[in-house]
């Protein structure tokens, strides 16, 4: 029928290194979800290749993609993302039960996420039992529970007023200070000014890059 | 992802929804109440056929004779019928054929009855009510104890005296505070005095004996019988169940050679055992065992497309939880498993709820009927399997549905 193939993202090449703070940006339609999905092995690349610990992702199956998720990537929405019927505890609980940790190692290591995003005393809570920033603070603390490679974020204030917003931002920066590697999908400048580097995407090429450091590479696409 | 997750999902489910979750499991709870409750009846009624009634009824190591058989089950030939309903009346002519052929008799009995409409003592009444001439060992053969008075006698039947033995269903109504000994009775237009009582029998046949009233057989055909000397069906009781096959030859052959049957001409007469109602039951619990299958069936195959239907829906209304349990590293058999665990869990209730109804349903039979309501530990192993079948059946598509998401486009779902 005369198709015409149209690439999300063309020759893109970024790497990314361990404990980076990085800012992706970028207009709509400008290939900023494809690179998402792409870093978060929810999808893999037509052509090209993604080195992720330096392990190629690209041509697993499903359910590796599946396995890879849940022990490198750890995954903040803009929409939270929550089960609603579960108790804040349960949700952080969730990635573990997929990873198979035993039922008591669970808990403790939810107990402990939920303390480092500053929830130890929400933890019996439902998600509608508690705030938007609050609720931002258990999907973390769901990415972190798993000790991830990556902390992928993707609008993760783009639901919450300036107040929260910074108060999570502080959060992403503690994180960051800790050693947590981050990732964030933003199109506020001002959420992007946390990072140490920032790419911009525009039709599906990187438009800027301010690489500084030259370590060993995390993520190639 | 264990299934232990996707059951308490479930019944959170189930329990925030409970007007939704109750018609979803309707079609099971029904099939599994009806299968648990024919179950439950029909063993009952082979253990009440077996224990009481076919030896109540016929007596153990007992062979009757009667004109035709009187019990039936399925299609009898219409040459069949014929040809019996052409056998001669028995008679007390055949009653001494069959004494003499069988002399080591424990117990020999005949006996002539009737309805009648009404017994009286002065104003009281029973009405509808059987009337058996019967020989002295008439009771006794039948197993109808005397409780307390006395039986009939030789002399009561050689004379032809109007006494009379009446049951507990009959003291009940015609002597409400006194004892019934040695009062009068009227029968129709004739007194009769009382000189004995049953014992009561209660129960569903036993009510019927419990009417029952038994006066000499010569008494009977003076007073009550059309016909003078017919009767109506001859008992003999043995002492073991060995004798009987012997005994039943003797009387076949004494009998075929009094009314002149030529070999290969059928009897113009029929024996009665235990053994053939055994049989007449066996053939209709084999039917109802039969039947139950294909109705219960129908309801589980309507249950388990509703439980398909809710499962579909509910897939369709958590494709975005979905999404996110597949990011945060869900692998396809973790969200089959939990939606199968979901409606398997759901159908299992149902089985639940339908295994306790269908032995409610069965007590209430046991209440007001006489029939014990036994619930075999098989019926309710195979109304759990049944359940567990039809869950995880009708969860397979809406589970694989839920199962292939794509997680990017579930994700970003609404």
């Amino acid at each position: 029928m005369g198709s015409e193939t149209v690439y999300a993202l063309r020759g893109v090449d970024v790497s990314i290194e361990r404990n980076e703070y990085i800012a992706v940006m970028g207009p709509s339609g400008s290939g900023k979800s494809t690179l998402m999905n792409l870093i978060g092995c929810l999808d893999t690349p037509t052509a090209g290749e993604y080195l992720l610990n330096g392990q190629a992702v690209q041509g697993l199956e499903d359910d590796e993609l599946a396995r890879i998720r849940n022990r490198e990537i750890g995954f903040v929405f803009q929409t939270f993302n929550l089960l609603p019927r579960a108790t804040a505890l349960h949700n952080v609980e969730l990635p573990l039960i997929y990873a198979g940790v035993p039922a008591k190692e669970r808990s403790k290591r939810a107990e402990h996420a939920l303390e480092q995003t500053g929830l130890a005393d929400r933890m019996d809570h439902k998600p509608n039992e508690l705030s938007g920033g609050q609720r931002q603070r258990v999907a973390i603390a769901r990415a972190l529970v798993n000790v991830p490679s990556i902390l992928l974020a993707d609008e993760p204030t783009g639901n919450l007023d300036s107040v929260t917003s910074a108060d999570i931002m502080k959060v992403f920066d503690e994180l960051h200070d800790a050693g947590q590697t981050i990732i964030m999908v933003t199109h506020e400048l001002e959420v992007s000014e946390h990072a140490e580097r920032v790419i911009t995407l525009r039709d599906g090429m990187v438009e800027s890059h301010d690489a500084q450091r030259e370590q060993r590479p995390v993520v190639e696409v | 992802m264990k299934p232990l997750e996707g059951i308490v999902l479930a019944l959170q489910q189930v329990w925030a929804h409970k007007l939704k979750s109750a018609f979803t499991l309707l079609g099971v709870v029904i099939g599994v109440t009806f299968l648990i409750a024919v179950i439950t009846v029909v063993e009952g009624m082979n253990r009440y056929v077996q224990d009481d009634l076919a030896g109540s009824i016929f007596g153990v190591n007992t062979v009757t004779i009667v004109r035709r058989n009187r019990i039936t089950t399925g299609p009898e030939s219409e040459n069949a019928r014929r040809r019996a309903s052409r056998n001669p009346q028995l008679t007390i002519r055949d009653v001494e054929v069959v004494r003499a052929a069988v002399p080591d008799a424990w117990l020999l009995s005949f006996y002539e009855d009737r309805n009648l409409p009404e017994v009286r003592n002065k104003e009281l009444r029973r009405r509808n009510v059987r009337l058996i001439g019967g020989s002295p060992d008439h009771a006794e053969l039948q197993g109808m104890p005397i409780e307390f008075g006395r039986g009939l006698t030789e002399l009561d039947e050689r004379r032809g005296l109007r006494n009379v033995i009446i049951g507990a269903g009959i003291v009940d109504r015609l002597f409400p505070d006194e004892s019934p000994l040695e009062k009068d009775i009227r029968l129709g237009p004739h007194t009769f005095r009382v000189v004995g009582v049953f014992e009561r029998q209660g129960g569903m046949f036993g009510s019927i004996r419990d009417a029952a009233i038994l006066i000499p057989f010569a008494t009977y055909r003076q007073n009550f019988s059309r016909s003078k000397n017919e009767v109506d069906a001859i008992s003999i009781k043995m002492r073991s169940a060995e004798e009987l096959e012997d005994v039943t030859l003797a009387v076949e052959a004494a009998l075929r050679s009094d009314r002149g049957l030529r070999p290969g001409e059928e009897n113009t007469f029929h024996f009665e055992t235990s053994e053939e109602l055994l049989g007449a039951w066996r053939s209709i619990s084999r039917i109802l065992f039969a039947a139950i299958p294909a109705l219960v069936g129908v309801s589980l195959v309507v249950g388990g497309i509703v439980i398909m239907n809710i499962m579909l829906l509910s897939v369709a209304g958590r494709i975005k939880e979905i999404g996110v349990r597949k990011a945060i590293g869900a692998r396809r058999q973790d969200i089959l498993i939990q939606f199968l665990a979901e409606s398997a869990t759901l159908s299992l209730l149902g089985a639940a709820i339908g295994i306790m109804l269908g032995i409610g349903l069965g007590a209430v039979v046991e209440r007001i009927s006489p029939l014990p309501a036994a619930v075999p530990m098989w019926a309710i192993v195979v109304a759990l399997s049944v359940g567990l079948f039809v869950g995880v059946a009708s969860g397979i598509y809406p589970a694989w549905k839920a199962a292939n998401q794509d997680p990017i486009v579930a994700l970003h779902s609404e």
